[in-house]
C-alpha cells in the first residue's frame, strides 16, 4: 500500500478531508445564522419565549446573551477547526502529487500548530468567562490537556522537519 | 557564488552548441543553462566527468574560483 501519490492512502485521506471541510463550512454557516437569530431575537424576548416555549420572557432575557455567547464561542471553535482542516487538505494535496517537501507545507504546519494552540486557549477562555457569568455551573472542568499541548509541540517540530526537507529538496534541484 | 563556470568559452572554442553538449553529456539543456548562469549549487562528479569527456578538457578548465561575496544559504529563502 503506497503512502504517497495518486491512488495512495494520502489521496484517500484527502477525499475524507474534503468532505469534512465542506461539512464544516455548512456547520459554520449554520452556527452563524443561529447566532444572528439569537442576537436579533434577544431584542424581543416575548417573541422568543413564544417561539421556543418553556420559559417566561424575563428568563429568556437573562439566558439570551449567554446563549448568543455560547453560539459565538462554538462558531469561533468551528472556524479554528476549519483552518486546521483546510491546511491539512492542502498538505495532503501535495502528498498526493508526490511532493511532500513543498516549501508551502512549512507555513501550513506552523499555521496548524498555532490554530491548535489557539483552540486550546479559547477553551480556557470560554471556561473562565462561563465560570464568571454562570457561577453555579460547574459541568465543564478547567482541565489542562497535556495531549493538546504535546500535539502543538509535535506539529511545530514537524514543521521544522519539513523546512529541512524543503531545503534539501531545493539543494537537490540545483545539483546538476 | 565565487565559483565561475567557463562553459560558454569552452563551447565557443570547441564550436559546439549547448544542445549538442547536453545531448552528448546526458544533461538537460535546462540544467546546462543553470550551470552556465552560475545558479547551480552543486555539480555531481558524474556530470563533471561527462562534460570534461565531451569538451576534452580538465575540471580546472571548466571551473574557476574568483573571490567575491558569498550567497545566502538556501534555507534563508524558506
Amino acid at each position: 500500500m503506497r503512502a504517497l501519490g495518486q491512488g495512495s492512502v494520502s489521496s484517500f485521506l484527502k477525499i475524507i478531508l474534503d468532505v469534512v471541510y465542506v461539512s464544516l463550512w455548512a456547520g459554520v454557516g449554520g452556527l452563524g445564522l443561529l447566532t444572528l437569530a439569537a442576537i436579533l431575537l434577544s431584542f424581543d424576548t416575548e417573541l422568543l419565549a413564544r417561539l421556543v416555549g418553556g420559559g417566561t420572557a424575563a428568563e429568556f432575557a437573562l439566558r439570551g446573551p449567554v446563549m448568543a455567547g455560547g453560539l459565538l464561542a462554538a462558531g469561533l471553535y468551528a472556524v479554528g477547526v476549519l483552518v486546521i482542516v483546510d491546511r491539512l487538505r492542502r498538505i495532503f494535496s501535495t502528498l498526493t502529487a508526490g511532493d511532500p517537501f513543498h516549501p508551502d507545507n512549512v507555513h501550513r504546519l506552523r499555521t496548524i500548530g498555532l490554530a491548535l494552540a489557539g483552540l486550546e486557549l479559547v477553551r480556557y477562555l470560554v471556561w473562565a468567562v462561563g465560570a464568571w457569568l454562570l457561577p453555579g455551573v460547574d459541568k465543564v472542568e478547567p482541565r489542562m490537556s497535556l495531549t493538546a499541548w504535546f500535539s502543538v509541540l509535535v506539529v511545530f517540530v514537524l514543521a521544522e522537519v519539513f523546512r529541512e526537507g524543503a531545503r534539501l529538496r531545493r539543494e537537490a534541484e540545483l545539483t546538476i | 557564488m565565487p565559483i565561475r563556470v567557463h562553459l560558454d568559452r569552452l563551447l565557443l572554442e570547441r564550436r559546439m552548441s549547448p544542445s549538442e553538449l547536453a545531448d552528448r553529456a546526458g544533461v538537460t539543456v535546462a540544467n546546462l543553462g543553470i550551470l552556465k548562469t552560475g545558479g547551480a549549487r552543486a555539480v555531481r562528479f558524474t556530470t563533471l566527468e561527462a562534460l570534461c569527456r565531451e569538451l576534452d578538457c580538465q575540471p580546472g578548465d571548466l571551473l574557476a574560483y574568483e573571490p567575491g561575496p558569498a550567497e545566502a544559504p538556501p534555507d534563508d529563502l524558506l
